[in-house]
C-alpha cells in the first residue's frame, strides 16, 4: 500500500454541491473529501442527501451548483474518464436476470472496452474474491439475494475501478453474507481501492471506516477520521475497566486510589466492569500504575468511546425531513 | 392508483382527436355526396375496431403479469385475497375504463347522423359490437395473462390467438376450395366448414359489415378482415339492423368462459416470472449466447431482448414456410413457374412479410427501452463509460440484426415476384411507408418511456392520423426542392430525391423525436 501524504490527490471531492428538485432543496453547499485507499462511510437518516450526492459523484447527475472531482477529474467536465475509474453500485438490484453470471460480466467487462481474452482473466478474478466461481454458469434469476449482491460487487469490479461507490451494499443480507461482505470490503482496501460505503447499518460501519460522514438535511453535520468522531465530547475521558473475575471489593478499593473522582458500574452491571472518571491532574498512565499495585485480574482498561449510533443521533434532527 | 396519472387522460384526449381526424378525413373523402356522416361513422368503428384489438395485446395483457413480473403476486395471496378476487379486480377496472372510452365517442358520433347515411339504431348497435369485441379481446387477454409466466409471453399468445381467429376462416375457407374433391373425407370438410361458420357467429368484423350495410366487407389498411360468410341484406343497407345481434352474446358467453378458465386455473399457473431468455442448456447456450461483442449493448439487445440467432433463424424458417405455403396455394389454383410466385400470391406473400416487419419494428421499439427501465438497469448503463446516444443507437443496431429474415423474405419475394409488387408499388407510398415506420417507431419509443404497456396501442392511435399530418408536407417539400432543383439545371435522380425526402423527415420528424427519447432516457437514469 502507497503512503498517503498531503500533497495526495483526494479521491472525491466534493465542494459547495448544491442542488434542488423541484423546488426542494436536496443539498445545501455540501462540502467534504475522501482520502484514497481508505474506507469512508457516508451516514444520514431517509431523504438526507446520500443517494443523490452518490449521483452526483458517479456522473448520473448534473448538480446546480458545485463541483464534484474524483482523483482531480471533475464529473461534469470528464464524466466519461470518471467513470472509467469508479464502480457504482446502486441501492437495487440492477440486473439482466436473464443472463448467466458469467455473461452479466462479460456484458459490462466488454462495455468498459476489455478485449476478450483479459475479460476472461478478469472475471475469473472477480468471482474468485467474491466467492462466486462455483456459479458463473447459474442464471442471475435464480440466485438468492446474497449471491445477486456478491454478483453486483463482481460486477463493479470487473473494469479494475479505484473509487468503488456502494449504496447499501448490505440491505437485505442475512447476518453471514454481511459478515463476508466485510471482509471482501477490508479485502478490497488492502487491495488498494477507495471504498465510498453509503450504509445505515451503523455499527457496522463503525467497525469498518476509516473516515465518516454525516449528512442531514441535505448538510454535512461531520466529515474526517471516525476516531474523532467516536471520541467522548466531555473534556475529561471515561475510562473502562474489565476485571476477570468477580471482586466484592473491587470497586471500594479502586476509588480509594489517589486521582479517582467517581467509580460506577455500567447500566447493564455484570460485577466486573467499571466506568471510571480521573481528576484533572491524573494521566491515565499515573492510575494504571496505581491500579496494578491492588492486585486484581485486568483484563482490560480502555477510553471508553462514543458508540456511532450516538454520535449519528446527537448530530441529526429528529424527525422525516418535509 | 392508475386514475391518478395523467396517461389515461391522455388517451381519452387521443380518442377525442380521433374523432376529429375521422370527420376530416370523411369530409374531404365524400364532400358533397348523400353519405358522409356513413364514412364518418365507418372511419370511427375502424379505428375503435384496430384499437381495441392492439390494446388487448399490450394493455389487457399485463392485468397479471406486471404482477408476475413484480414478484407481487404472492403478496396478494398472502393478503387473504382469492383467484376470483384478483381476476376480476385486475381485469374489471381496465375494461370498465376502457369501455368508458367507447361511451365518451357516443355524442361525436351521433354527428354522423346530422351528416347524413347512418341511423341511430346503427350507431348503438355498432357500439353494443364494439363492446362486446372488447369485453372479449379483454378476457382472452386475462386468460394469456394468466398462463403465461411474463407480460412478454401473455403478449405473444394473445397476438398469436387474435390473428387465428381473424385469419383463420380465410385460410380455411381458401384450403378447403383448393383440395380437389374427394380427397378429404366428410368428417373434415364438416370441420373445415366449421370453423369460419363459428369464427363469423363472433367476429366483430361481420358485425359491423353487416351493421354498416358495407357489401364489399368490413376492410382496414385495404385488408378485408370479414369472414365472407355474412350475406348483406337490403334491409341492412338501408340501415334496418337489430341492435343487438348473435355477435354480442356469443362474444359475452365466450368472454365469460374465458374469464371462468382464467380464475380456476389461476393458482395452478402462477408460477414466479422468469425472464425469458436463451436456452439453460449450456452447450445450447454457449452457441446461442456466444461471447459479448465489442458493440455490447448491441450485443445485448440482440440475445437477450429479440431472442438471438436461434429465433433469428427461427423466424428465417418460418418465413421459408409461408413463402412455400403461398407457393403451394398458387400450385393448386394450376400456376407453375419455378420459384416465382405470381399476381395476387407474390402481392399477398409481399404484404405479408412487410406486415411482419412492421409489427417486429414496433414491438422492438415499443420494448427494447422499457424492458430496461422494468429491469431498473438505466442507471447501471448509464455508468458504464459509453455516451448515450451511443447507448441508444447499438441498441437500435441489436434490434435492426433481428429484422434481417423479415427483410431478407421481403427481398426474396420482391426479387421472385412477376412484377406485380413493382406495379403496385409506388414510389409515393413506399415513401410514406418507411416515413411512417420511421416515425411509429420512434414515437413507440418514446411512449414507452412514459406509459407501462399502452405505448403500441397509444402509437397506432397518434400515428394514424399524424400521417396524414406529415406525409403530404414532407412530400410536398421534396415536390419543392426537385422544383427548385430543376430550375437551377440540376436533374433530380430517384437517388437524389429519395436522399431529400429522408433529409426532410429527419430534420422535421424523426431528430426532435430522438432528442426527446434521449433527454428522457437521462432523466430516468437519474432517477
Amino acid at each position: 500500500m502507497s503512503t498517503i501524504t498531503r500533497d495526495t490527490v483526494p479521491a472525491i471531492s466534493v465542494t459547495n454541491l448544491s442542488h434542488a428538485f423541484k423546488g426542494h432543496q436536496a443539498l445545501s453547499q455540501v462540502t467534504f473529501c475522501v482520502m484514497p485507499q481508505t474506507l469512508h462511510g457516508f451516514v444520514g437518516p431517509n431523504g438526507a442527501g446520500k443517494t443523490t450526492t452518490l449521483k452526483a459523484i458517479c456522473t448520473l447527475l448534473k448538480p446546480n451548483w458545485g463541483e464534484v472531482q474524483v482523483f482531480g477529474q471533475s464529473v461534469r467536465n470528464d464524466s466519461v474518464a470518471v467513470r472509467r475509474r469508479i464502480g457504482f453500485m446502486p441501492d437495487h438490484f440492477s440486473m439482466y436476470r436473464q443472463m448467466t453470471v458469467f455473461e452479466y460480466l462479460d456484458f459490462f467487462a466488454a462495455a468498459y472496452g476489455l478485449p476478450v481474452r483479459q475479460r476472461d482473466t478478469v472475471i475469473h478474478d472477480v468471482l474468485t474474491l467474491t466467492d462466486m466461481e462455483g456459479r458463473r454458469d447459474d442464471l442471475i434469476s435464480g440466485l438468492s439475494r446474497g449471491m445477486q449482491q456478491r454478483v453486483s460487487l463482481a460486477r463493479v469490479l470487473v473494469h479494475d475501478p479505484d473509487l468503488l461507490l456502494l449504496d447499501e451494499p448490505a440491505s437485505g443480507l442475512d447476518p453471514r453474507a454481511r459478515i463476508e461482505l466485510t471482509e471482501i470490503l477490508r479485502e478490497l482496501r488492502r487491495m488498494g481501492k477507495t471504498v465510498f460505503i453509503s450504509s445505515h447499518i451503523l455499527s457496522e460501519l463503525a467497525e469498518l471506516c476509516d473516515s465518516v460522514t454525516i449528512i442531514d438535511r441535505g448538510q454535512i453535520k461531520f466529515s474526517g477520521p471516525m476516531d474523532i468522531l467516536l471520541e467522548s465530547p466531555d473534556e475529561r475521558p471515561l475510562y473502562n475497566l474489565k476485571l476477570a473475575t468477580i471482586s466484592e471489593t473491587a470497586m471500594q478499593r479502586i476509588r480509594e486510589l489517589p486521582g479517582v473522582e467517581t467509580v460506577s458500574e455500567p447500566e447493564f452491571a455484570t460485577g466486573r466492569d467499571y466506568n471510571i472518571q480521573l481528576t484533572p491532574a491524573t494521566s491515565a498512565n499515573e492510575f494504571l500504575r496505581q491500579l496494578l499495585t491492588l492486585d486484581l485480574s485486568i483484563t482490560s482498561f480502555s477510553q471508553q468511546r462514543r458508540h456511532l449510533n450516538q454520535a449519528f443521533m446527537d448530530l441529526t434532527t429528529r424527525g422525516v425531513r418535509t | 392508483m392508475d386514475s391518478r396519472s395523467i396517461y389515461p387522460h391522455i388517451v381519452r384526449a387521443g380518442f377525442a382527436g380521433a374523432m376529429l381526424f375521422a370527420i376530416s378525413m370523411s369530409f374531404t373523402d365524400v364532400f358533397g355526396t348523400g353519405s358522409m356522416g356513413l364514412r364518418f361513422f365507418e372511419l370511427v368503428c375502424t379505428l375503435n375496431v384496430l384499437i381495441i384489438t392492439v390494446s388487448g395485446i399490450s394493455y389487457f395483457v399485463t392485468a397479471v403479469t406486471e404482477e408476475k413480473d413484480a414478484g407481487t403476486y404472492a403478496l396478494l395471496r398472502l393478503a387473504g385475497m382469492n383467484s376470483l378476487s384478483i381476476t376480476l379486480g385486475k381485469s374489471t377496472s381496465r375494461l370498465v375504463s376502457s369501455l368508458m372510452l367507447l361511451v365518451i365517442q357516443l355524442p361525436f358520433t351521433f354527428l354522423s347522423i346530422t351528416l347524413g347515411g347512418v341511423l341511430w339504431n346503427q350507431i348503438v348497435a355498432a357500439y353494443l359490437a364494439l363492446a362486446a369485441w372488447m369485453i372479449l379481446v379483454a378476457n382472452l387477454a386475462l386468460f394469456c395473462s394468466v398462463r403465461c409466466a411474463t407480460s412478454g409471453r401473455a403478449a405473444g399468445l394473445a397476438a398469436t390467438t387474435i390473428g387465428v381467429f381473424v385469419f383463420l376462416p380465410r385460410i380455411s375457407s381458401a384450403f378447403h376450395g383448393a383440395i380437389p374433391p374427394g380427397v378429404l373425407s366428410t368428417g373434415t370438410i364438416a370441420f373445415l366448414e366449421l370453423i369460419p361458420a363459428v369464427c363469423s357467429k363472433i367476429s366483430v368484423f361481420d358485425r359491423l359489415a353487416e351493421i354498416l350495410g358495407l357489401t364489399s366487407g368490413f376492410t382496414m389498411l385495404g385488408i378485408d378482415f370479414s369472414t365472407g360468410l355474412t350475406t348483406i341484406s337490403t334491409a341492412s343497407i338501408r340501415g334496418e339492423v337489430s341492435i343487438v345481434a348473435g355477435q354480442f352474446w356469443s362474444s359475452l358467453l365466450t368472454a365469460f368462459v374465458l374469464f371462468v378458465i382464467s380464475t380456476v386455473t389461476l393458482d395452478f399457473w402462477s408460477a414466479p416470472a422468469d425472464t425469458a431468455g436463451p436456452s439453460e442448456n449450456k452447450s445450447v447456450r454457449r452457441w446461442a449466447v456466444g461471447r459479448c461483442w465489442n458493440l455490447s449493448v448491441a450485443w445485448k439487445e440482440f440475445v437477450f431482448f429479440t431472442g438471438g440467432q436461434t429465433f433469428a433463424i427461427a423466424k428465417f424458417l418460418a418465413g421459408g414456410l409461408v413463402f412455400a405455403g403461398f407457393r403451394m396455394f398458387q400450385e393448386m389454383d394450376g400456376y407453375s413457374n419455378g420459384l416465382a410466385l405470381r399476381g395476387d400470391y407474390s402481392w399477398w406473400a409481399f404484404l405479408t412479410f412487410m406486415m411482419t416487419l412492421t409489427a417486429e419494428v414496433l414491438l422492438y421499439s415499443s420494448g427494447c427501452l422499457f424492458y430496461e427501465v422494468r429491469q431498473q438497469t438505466q442507471s447501471t448503463l448509464a455508468t458504464v463509460p459509453i455516451s448515450i446516444v451511443r447507448v441508444l443507437v447499438e441498441k437500435f443496431a441489436g434490434c435492426a440484426i433481428a429484422l434481417i429474415p423479415a427483410i431478407v423474405w421481403i427481398f426474396i419475394t420482391f426479387v421472385l415476384s412477376d412484377g406485380t409488387i413493382v406495379r403496385n408499388c409506388s414510389a409515393t407510398m413506399v415513401s410514406s411507408y418507411l416515413i411512417m415506420l420511421g416515425f411509429a417507431s420512434h414515437l413507440a419509443a418514446l411512449l414507452s418511456l412514459y406509459t407501462r404497456w399502452a405505448a403500441l396501442p397509444l402509437t397506432i392511435l397518434l400515428a394514424t392520423p399524424a400521417f396524414f399530418c406529415m406525409a403530404a408536407p414532407i412530400l410536398g417539400l421534396t415536390a419543392v426542392t426537385s422544383v427548385f432543383a430543376r430550375s437551377h439545371n440540376i436533374e433530380v435522380t430517384l437517388l437524389l430525391s429519395s436522399i431529400i425526402n429522408v433529409f426532410w423527415t429527419w430534420m422535421f420528424v424523426l431528430l426532435p423525436l430522438q432528442i426527446w427519447i434521449r433527454d428522457r432516457w437521462i432523466a430516468l437514469s437519474q432517477q
